[in-house]
């Protein structure tokens, strides 16, 4: 049982939120989460659900023209 | 003129800028590269950009965001590399959602090649955002028809390509660039991508373009400093010049020193 993290597999976390997996992964603030391409808000993560093969995108600043 | 040149502002969205010059953050040797660039062009915003923490990277943006803060510039993401309008549309959200702004460069790109704009996709992509309440600004082409539909969908600024992105070949398509400034003579337009020299730009903004848009003109030029100042009076001089009203180009000669009284000749006109 497992989510797709910026394309790599990842076991899911219990519970299954989108919030535990972050806590899980520590990734480095400033960053914004896309689950199935759709935004998640930061006051989200706790509630929403992440199910088997959900495609997580993890992304931060970056430069850009 | 002081007066005229103090006042002369770039506005869109509501939103109004000293300079016309808008600057990418990529491709630079170091951070500190580019913050001085920053500084050298003075521009009226920023582009940036979203991307993955590689695995096994420390490197989070942390330095980068810190960067962009300390500038105090607006900042404008972009959804550089989409190839379809759901992924541009999916990336604006979640630009909007880390950089705070409903502004977004909007790209969706339907060649790899020549990273060409989709024409379609973009359209599809602009209806959208528009109707999510952002303020678009679209990486298109010079074509009529295309800008024509991004106005209907509500965007408010144009950003027509010089040439194709990182190539700095300048404009390919002086004409229709020049027809499509008078056709879409009420609504802002900004050279974006193509651009290679300070002329380019000063080209462009003595045909009446409002603003610029550039990267790797100045990332990628030996002393990108200096050459960040060099396009920051570029487009000075261009939208000057616009402004002040090119003289009319003539068929033939005409001397700009008076005839009359010029020594040697057989007679001079009489003093009444």
């Amino acid at each position: 049982m497992s989510v797709i993290v910026n394309g790599h597999t990842h076991p899911l976390p219990e519970p299954r939120t989108l919030g535990a997996l972050l806590r899980s992964l520590s990734p480095s603030a400033p960053f914004v989460v896309a689950r199935n391409g759709e935004v998640v808000p930061s006051r989200a993560y706790e509630a929403c659900p992440i199910d088997p093969g959900d495609r997580i995108d993890i992304v931060h600043p970056a430069a850009g023209g | 003129m002081e007066g005229r040149q103090h006042d002369d502002r770039l506005t869109v969205y509501g939103q109004s800028f000293p300079s016309r010059l808008m600057l990418g953050t990529a491709r630079y040797d170091s951070p500190a590269l580019l913050a001085d660039a920053i500084r050298a062009a003075d521009p009226a915003m920023l582009t940036v950009s979203l991307r993955r923490q590689l695995p096994g990277s420390k490197d989070s943006g942390q330095a980068f965001w810190n960067l962009l803060r300390e500038t105090q510039r607006p900042i404008l993401p972009n959804t550089a590399g989409c190839l379809t309008a759901r992924e541009a549309v999916n990336t604006a959200c979640m630009a909007r959602e880390l950089f705070q702004t409903n502004l977004i460069k909007l790209e969706v790109i339907g060649d790899e090649i020549n990273l060409q704009p989709d024409p379609f996709g973009l359209v599809e992509a602009a209806v959208e955002l528009v109707e999510r309440g952002f303020q678009v600004f679209p990486y298109c082409t010079e074509d009529w028809v295309l800008c024509r539909r991004l106005m209907d969908a509500g965007c408010e600024v144009l950003m027509p390509w010089a040439a194709p992105i990182g190539t700095g070949q300048g404009p390919r398509n002086p004409r229709a660039l020049r027809e499509l400034r008078e056709r879409a003579s009420q609504i802002p337009l900004i050279v974006d991508a193509g651009i290679g020299l300070p002329s380019h730009a000063c080209q462009v903004m003595e045909w009446g373009f409002d603003g610029v848009l550039l990267n790797t003109a100045v990332s990628r030029a030996l002393d990108p400093v200096r050459m960040a100042s060099a396009f920051g009076n570029a487009v000075k001089a261009g939208r000057n010049a616009f402004l002040a009203g090119p003289m009319i180009v003539q068929d033939v000669a005409v001397p700009s020193t008076p005839e009359i009284g010029r020594p040697f000749r057989s007679a001079s006109p009489q003093t009444p």
